[in-house]
């Protein structure tokens, strides 16, 4: 159980660091607490070195992709930065594919027995 | 489809219960609360273990069981906040239990994460001071640390830290004030260690 001394203490500890996290007027509250009886003043470094100290800290971008895809089954890397390119882009990747596919077939087509035919001038044109 | 749009661009307006009761069948819902408690828990993690491949490692684990338990969960008193607060506190539990040691900074770590360009500014310029603090704040019992990282890093009342760790408003004060106790005599000691060390150097 605690004693009123402690309970004053732990009521001034309280008040001191929500006003340190407040950024209340520092010098006022060292101040404050040389006064108070419950002798807080060596606490005032404590707390304000834990608030520097204790700080969100930002987890690896590329971590926390990989963590919610894996969670949510969606694409992530390669995949999910192609998915997530405009659509001209996907339009133009799409126009060029289909256009290399032609080519290729042309030359299929209609080019195939080229290098033969340049073979067989070669061999008929008199030495 | 024009739903699932509307849906999608509303959950940020939603509150975090409502979420939930979503993120029981809807994934999305679920990647929402994701986004809102990742840093929070991450950090959490972060300064418990006191390094980046633990703190994913842990972090990881964290998600991985909220969500394979969110359907079961039932805002009871508890929020979810405090629900993935509990989860992560017991998670860093087991893995400190599994160590078998309290966790140290290991040189290579710290050095890994003094380096880390990702690291805030105030990261890696901490100090040698503060670096000592936050040693021996892995030196104190578990429901200290995160009774000061709960305070310090979320910047929760006593109340809402009660909440999460099972305890009344008025014993979580006293707890804080046994701590920073412990915490000045620690650092009173490690300095006159310090100091008799150099003194016989």
């Amino acid at each position: 159980m605690s004693s009123q001394s402690d309970m004053k203490a732990q009521d001034a500890l309280d008040a001191l660091t929500a006003g340190l996290q407040a950024r209340e007027n520092v010098e006022d509250l060292i101040a404050e607490s040389r006064t108070s009886s419950a002798g807080l003043e060596e606490f005032v470094e404590i707390i304000q070195a834990l608030h520097n100290a204790c700080a969100l800290v930002e987890p690896d971008p590329e971590f926390s992709d990989r963590l919610r895809a894996d969670l949510l089954g969606e694409q992530h890397g390669m995949v999910k930065r192609v998915r997530q390119m405009p659509a001209r882009v996907h339009i133009a990747a799409a126009l060029a594919l289909i256009a290399g596919c032609l080519l290729f077939m042309m030359r299929r087509l209609f080019g195939s027995d080229a290098p033969e035919q340049i073979q067989e001038e070669a061999i008929a044109t008199p030495l | 489809m024009k739903n699932f749009f509307a849906r999608r661009g509303s959950y940020d307006e939603l509150d975090d219960s409502a979420l939930v009761k979503l993120a029981k069948e809807d994934k999305q819902a679920f990647g929402e609360l994701y986004s809102r408690y990742l840093k929070k828990i991450y950090s959490y993690v972060y300064h418990r273990t006191g390094n980046t491949h633990d703190a994913e490692d842990l972090t990881a684990k964290v998600f991985m069981r909220a969500f394979s338990h969110i359907g079961n969960y039932e805002d009871r008193g508890l929020p979810f906040q405090a629900w993935l607060y509990r989860i992560a506190h017991n998670i860093v539990a087991n893995w400190h239990r599994d160590q078998g040691r309290r966790k140290i900074i290991a040189l290579d770590d710290y050095v890994a994460h003094s380096l880390k360009s990702e690291a805030p500014d105030h990261l890696a310029e901490e100090s040698e001071e503060q670096t000592q603090l936050m040693e021996a704040v892995r030196r104190l019992p578990e429901d200290r640390q995160q009774l000061l990282l709960l305070k310090f890093i979320e910047q929760m009342s006593n109340a809402e830290i009660g909440v999460i760790m099972g305890r009344t408003e008025g014993a979580i004060k006293s707890l804080y004030h046994r701590t920073l106790l412990a915490l000045r005599d620690d650092l009173q000691l490690m300095s006159e260690a310090r100091r008799l060390g150099g003194t016989e150097v």
